[in-house]
């Protein structure tokens, strides 16, 4: 009995270990072949999987970050010296009539990788298909501009939208209003093409695994190992393949950060990011590797429920944003590795080649030289709020919860961060409430909450993005907050085609949110801190780029 | 024992039926629902679409119809709500055997070793090798994993110059170093184990008496010791299989293994509901079958032990 366990349990062991070895080699032979025939290839990683190809149903960065190299959009946002240069893509030239309502691409000679041209009518489609209620599309809100588009949503039929195929290869796209950054919009994924045939012939499964996929971008995926790796390999068949230096790309899905740091320096990934302090001082120190530290497109901050009987207040409100010191607070629980906000609309945003911050200027010093000006500190603007709403003068007396939408160590720290900043400055006793994403975003949703904190990523290169945000008719920052004259600004500057006049008019929106009403505290710009192998070269450097791998070599490769 | 085996088997099946009726709405009582973990708040019309896909806008106990008519009739686990037009019971049947991949292997050599390093220290108690193992019994209990992982990454990653991928999947060398992380827990837990039941055996009236009567003490160690000696190891094995096929999170994660492990955890969090039943099925079945097969196996190596209350 026992003699015969035990040889079953050897025969298990052994054809375990067979059936492995049998498929193995690829990666190895890859990677040799590489190094001899000097063909290019390249290491990366992500920290999650991608959700699903498939550009109607996703709204992860994940996705978004290898759909940007698998397919190609109508028009790239690409980098000339340091700025934004909006380049061809699916088109070869476009044009709008004078007032920005009517965009027409003319499409140049892209195919997709089952050897079909790339038409307009793929663009019809994919616009259609994601405007179309019933597809559930996370990210159709970014449709908006495009003429018919509430009309659909309210059920009209899909043909009411604003865009035509004029012939095979000549789109027109007409928007209910002048968007003057529609160009920008256009390198969102949501406006990317799809094919009718391919997503009706695979029905549900579409997207979810490479042979369920048609590709028309600079790569196709080889295979999607899920939680695992993700292989590109260069297609001929791309317009502009001509100028795509590398051939091999392998996106490692790694989740644990320490293991892509231990990857990075035995040389399995040609690039990797950090925030960790420890870290960015190891890679900082090695000889083969370049530096590069960007704005990234997203802003922390701390948001006001102004429903809330204290935090109706905009004085209380200005208290709060006054207490926190910004430059300690990265110091502290960021090791210095991010950057202090200077204003609601992120360091990375631009409008045109202008870059929206260095104009604005930094609107929380501001916040402080105002006060400074009238010889108030933060404490003396929380009383002028408490008398205002007869609360007494005793900051102790007040009954405030600080939520963070998360539970683990990091969060933890940071609360007590929060706590002793917030009750030295004010003489407040703050509570603190930690709760899973879930859980907390069900309480903004019923307004059970006071202050909450968060971070957000924009969409694309427009301070429209993130000013949005607060119009009265957005409810994804549940402050309950409603100003018209607000509103008003964001849209207007929507649709102003002068560049000078509508940088204006967002910086006058930006100055009620931070000067005048004190909705949000702006926290922190995060910072993304990349560290290239030496032969790298042409990544991107902006958070908005769309350039992808193709626009990468990795030629002086050792 | 036939008729024993088939009425485990019935009970086996309730017991699965309550676990996913448990697990079916306890889930949905978790505030927020699948779109809640997408940092953007939808159109209403939006959500409204996505929940009449998923048939998420019926009421609760009609879903919960729907959902077990489907399991029962056709074991139909249902597609995820986060990963679009993934099937659960692909996923599942995909990753699972990849998680085995690695678990089995591990497990073997794990027990094996430890089961043999748990005799050697029981028989040299007090002796220096009883101290080597069980320090390296306390060192695998107590350090966790992601540690025990990140150092063995450096090492065979980055100090010994590549003798072995830090992570990655996909050819034999990428499945040493999780072979070797995963069968280092094991080991400790067999050789405590091991050790303290040998203990307690060689202490029994029965051993002294096949002593008295002459037997060698190999003889007296793999006849009589050894074999009442492995029962609590038995029990314990039947647990790391099932623990096998539904992964190891942190060492799947840490390595990029496309296993099993990563949608027990992500799918609570992204209140994917049907990869979170799907999941939990997997698991009480596991279970479930993994304990009648314990059952029977204890019969036979057991005397003691008799099925139907020991008439027959």
């Amino acid at each position: 009995m026992k003699k015969a366990l035990s040889l079953i349990l050897v025969l298990v062991m052994l054809l375990t270990l067979a059936a492995c070895g049998g498929e193995s080699g690829n990666d190895e032979t890859k990677g040799a072949e590489g190094n001899e025939s000097a063909v290019q290839y390249y290491n990366t990683y992500m920290t999650a999987d991608p959700t699903s190809m498939d550009i109607s149903r996703i709204s992860d960065s994940y996705s978004s970050g290898i759909v940007n190299n698998v397919m190609e959009s109508i028009v790239r946002m690409g980098e000339v010296d340091g700025n934004y240069k909006i380049i061809p893509g699916d088109a070869e030239s476009w044009e709008s009539n004078a007032e920005g309502t009517v965009w027409t691409f003319h499409l140049g000679n892209n195919t997709w990788s089952d050897g079909q041209p790339v038409t307009a009518q793929d663009y019809v489609y994919s616009l259609q298909r994601s405007a179309d209620p019933a597809t559930g599309c996370p990210n159709e809100y970014f449709l908006l501009p495009v003429a018919g588009y509430q009309e659909v949503r309210d059920g009209a039929s899909l043909d009411t939208l604003g865009v035509k195929a004029l012939d095979e290869k000549t789109l027109e796209v007409t928007l209910s209003y002048p968007v003057p950054s529609f160009l920008e919009m256009c390198c969102g994924t949501v406006y990317y093409p799809q094919r009718q045939d391919i997503v009706e012939q695979y029905g549900e499964q579409y997207g979810s695994e490479p042979e369920y996929c048609v590709f028309n971008g600079a790569y196709t995926m080889e295979s999607w190992t899920h939680n695992s790796s993700i292989i590109l390999k260069k297609r001929e068949g791309y317009w502009n393949a001509a100028d795509v230096q590398i051939e091999n790309v392998t996106v490692h899905i790694l989740g644990d950060s320490s293991t892509s740091y231990t990857m990075y320096e035995a040389g399995q990934l040609d690039y990797v990011g950090t925030s960790a302090a420890e870290w960015v001082q190891k890679f900082l120190a090695r000889e083969d590797t370049d530096y590069v530290k960007t704005y990234s497109a997203s802003v922390n901050y701390a948001f006001y429920n102004t429903k809330d009987a204290l935090f109706q207040n905009a004085n209380i409100r200005r208290a709060f944003n006054m207490a926190v010191d910004r430059a300690d607070l990265n110091e502290v629980t960021f090791g210095g590795r991010s950057n202090p906000a200077t204003g609601w609309v992120t360091g990375a945003m631009a409008v045109g080649s202008t870059n929206y911050r260095e104009y604005a200027g930094d609107m929380i010093q501001a916040m402080y030289d105002d006060a400074a000006a009238n010889n108030m500190t933060a404490k003396d603007y929380l009383l002028k709020g408490m008398e205002e709403l007869g609360l007494g003068n005793d900051p102790l007396t007040l009954d405030i919860t600080f939520s963070l939408a998360g539970t683990d160590e990091w969060f933890r720290t940071y609360g007590e961060y929060l706590q002793q900043t917030y009750n030295t400055a004010l003489g407040i006793d703050l509570k603190i409430s930690f709760s899973e994403w879930g859980i907390f975003s069900s309480n903004l949703n019923t307004g059970n909450y006071q202050i909450g904190y968060m971070g957000w990523g924009a969409y694309y290169n427009d301070p429209y993005d993130v000013l949005s945000l607060f119009m009265s008719t957005n409810d994804a920052i549940q402050t309950g907050w409603v100003n018209e004259e607000f509103d008003k600004l964001v849209l207007e500057a929507q649709s102003e085609m002068d560049e000078a006049k509508r940088l204006e008019l967002y910086k006058q929106a930006e100055e009620i949110l931070l000067l005048e009403e004190y909705v949000v505290n702006p926290i922190l710009f995060p910072s993304s801190n990349s560290f290239y192998k030496n032969f790298v070269q042409g990544y991107a450097t902006l958070a908005f780029s769309s350039g992808g791998y193709q626009g990468m070599t990795t030629g002086g490769r050792q | 024992m036939v008729k024993y085996i088939l009425k485990r088997t019935a009970w086996a099946f309730v017991t699965l039926l309550a676990v996913v009726t448990v697990t079916f709405f306890l889930m949905r009582s978790i505030p927020g629902d699948p779109l809640a973990g997408m940092a953007r708040a939808l159109p209403e019309e939006t959500r409204n679409a996505f929940m009449a896909k998923y048939g998420l806008d019926k009421p609760l106990f009609d879903q919960y119809i729907i959902y077990m008519k489907g399991l029962l009739t056709e074991f139909d686990l249902g597609e995820s709500l986060r990963y679009a037009g993934r099937p659960v019971l692909k996923t599942i049947t995909e990753t699972s055997p990849v998680s085995g991949s690695f678990g089995i292997p591990a497990l073997i050599i794990g027990t094996l070793t430890g089961i043999i390093l748990g005799i050697v220290a029981a028989l040299k108690k007090n002796k220096w090798p009883d101290y080597v193992v069980m320090f390296l019994a306390i060192l695998g209990t107590t350090l966790p994993v992601f540690v025990l992982i990140s150092i063995s990454q450096w090492i065979f990653g980055v100090k010994l110059n590549g003798l072995l991928p830090p992570s990655g999947w996909g050819t034999p060398k990428h499945m040493i170093l999780p072979i070797a992380v995963s069968a280092f827990g094991s080991v400790a837990t067999y050789a405590r184990y091991v050790k303290a039941s040998m203990l307690d055996t060689l202490d029994q009236d029965y051993v002294l008496t096949a002593k008295a009567k002459g037997l060698s003490q190999f003889q007296i160690i793999t006849r009589h010791v050894l074999r009442n000696s492995l029962m609590p190891a038995i029990t314990i094995f039947a647990g790391s299989v099932v623990g096998v096929f539904t992964g190891a999170f942190v060492t799947e994660r840490m390595f990029a293994i496309p296993g099993i492990g990563f949608y027990y955890i992500s799918s609570i969090n992204n209140y994917d509901y049907t990869m979170i039943l799907g999941t939990t099925v997997f698991y009480a079945v596991l279970f479930v079958v993994m304990q009648l097969i314990l059952d029977i196996v204890y019969t036979l190596i057991d005397p003691r032990i008799r099925v139907g209350g020991g008439k027959k």
